[in-house]
């Protein structure tokens, strides 16, 4: 009995912990801050930054994942680990790191330092290892007979890939998305040191919660009840997304096999 | 027993390489001078606070937040260039020139601010457009210009001395350059106050001050 009451209190100390800070924002919150101009500008920057990096993510994390996942070969888990590093680097060095590779004066030479195309970059960087792990681990998880008897069944590869592999996997590919997600629209560190911040431009929420800290304490919470609300709703999406999808192309898949 | 308390000081970032050669055994934060203005006034434990401008610790004496703030040093602008000068300034009008990637500090930072009144001196109020990253403290200008990423920036002449060799410097004409005066309070939640008024007490004495020259900053007039 007693030792139920302590796992109970353990739980709830938890659970208190995490929701504060969250429940602080939104106490002191005042509504009207939100309509300046650093506010929307900074939203509208995240968004966009958001979702771009996110569809290349897709874009390239996806065949990437799915080739590390169903290839054996020498070295593999030296590029799987090289794929997961970013993940546990520090922001910090990742800014740096992007400099040195895509700065004006490091290994590639680019233009991308100060332009919205760098916080892009930036959030791809320090987000995609996280879809990508999630989705080695989706694709390797996907049932080889189910994929070997859609082949006899004389279904073509890249139709086997989206009838059967995709469908299976979407479960694992979904969470791993939105995990992405969620980190991508935080991303803070690198983007600072990479993109800079200007408002409109390459200024993030995030970025935007840190200058307003130093002007303004009342447009911070207001920024960050921003964040919080972004970040909750889209996370929800993508897993509503991801669960209702799986369940609607497994159906799709077992018909159609 | 005062001279063994060791001081938590709040210092503008353009202090950072003066400061631990001024007092070697306390503890130091530098940062943009309003960030640090703003943890003083979220209750952060600090002894000491030191600003690049008089304006901040002013606010924070009116709130009741620190004593009385003392000036205790001066300091001027200069515009900075990387060593190789990619966008090719020469003068504080190239930066006119299209595509130039000025980097500055951010409103409200001392030198954003300052860097204001000196464009508008200048009658270049229209080279903001060139800004492509407001930066929240001076060494943040000073290392993207340093790197070589941006083509330009505005610091401090003492933020300049501490990267020689890696920047080029273009000086300020007398007229166009604003009053940039450091002050320093205490904190008057401060546990160590004798020690933090002595402290402050010594930032005018001869020592602390020929250090600070040594530096490059300018004597209080």
């Amino acid at each position: 009995m007693i030792r139920r009451a302590a796992v109970w209190a353990a739980a709830l100390v938890a659970l208190a912990f995490l929701a504060l800070p969250i429940v602080a924002i939104f106490a002191r919150l005042s509504l009207t801050r939100l309509s300046t101009s650093v506010v929307s500008d900074a939203l509208v920057v995240s968004l966009k930054t958001t979702f771009a990096a996110q569809a290349l993510v897709l874009a390239f994390g996806t065949p990437a994942a799915y080739v590390l996942a169903t290839h054996r070969f020498r070295g593999r888990s030296l590029v799987v680990t090289l794929v997961e590093l970013p993940i546990v680097l520090p922001p910090a060095v990742a800014g740096i790191g992007l400099l040195a590779a895509f700065g004006r004066v490091g290994l590639l030479h680019t233009r991308l330092p100060f332009t919205q195309a760098a916080v892009i970059v930036a959030v791809a960087f320090v987000s995609g290892p996280l879809y990508a792990r999630q989705a080695i681990a989706a694709f390797e998880g996907v049932d080889e007979t189910m994929v070997a008897a859609s082949r006899t069944l004389g279904a073509s590869r890249a139709k086997t890939f989206f009838r059967v592999v995709l469908p299976l996997a979407g479960g694992g590919l979904g969470a791993g998305e939105a995990l992405a997600f969620a980190r991508g629209m935080g991303e803070f560190g690198a983007t600072i040191m990479f993109a800079g911040s200007l408002q409109g431009v390459t200024q993030t929420l995030p970025l935007a919660v840190y200058q307003e800290f130093d002007v303004d304490f009342h447009t911070a919470l207001a920024l960050g009840a921003l964040l919080v609300g972004v970040s909750a709703g889209l996370l929800i999406t993508v897993k509503w997304l991801a669960s209702s999808s799986t369940s609607a192309l497994r159906f799709a898949a077992s018909s159609s096999v | 027993m005062i001279s063994s308390a060791v001081l938590t000081i709040l210092a503008a970032a353009s202090l950072t390489n003066v400061f631990p050669q001024v007092a070697p055994k306390d503890r130091f934060s530098f940062g943009g001078s309003n960030m640090l203005a703003a943890q003083i006034q979220q209750a952060a434990p600090a002894d000491v606070f030191a600003s690049a401008n008089t304006k901040l610790p002013e606010q924070l004496y009116e709130q009741g937040l620190v004593e009385k703030p003392v000036v205790f040093t001066r300091n001027e602008l200069i515009l900075i260039v990387p060593k190789k000068n990619p966008a090719d300034i020469h003068s504080v009008y190239d930066l006119r020139k299209p595509g130039v990637k000025l980097v500055v500090g951010a409103v409200g930072v001392p030198v954003g601010d300052y860097t204001r009144v000196v464009l508008h001196n200048l009658g270049l109020d229209d080279v903001l457009n060139s800004v492509v990253s407001q930066e929240t403290d001076v060494r943040e200008v000073l290392a993207k210009v340093a790197l070589g990423e941006a083509d330009a920036g505005f610091v401090y002449t003492t933020d300049a001395r501490t990267v020689r060799g890696k920047v080029a410097t273009i000086g300020i004409r007398w007229s166009a350059q604003p009053i940039v005066e450091y002050a320093v309070a205490v904190v008057k939640s401060s546990h160590h106050l004798a020690a933090s008024r002595a402290f402050v007490k010594s930032l005018l004495g001869r020592t602390a001050q020929a250090k600070l020259r040594a530096a490059g900053f300018l004597p209080v007039r």
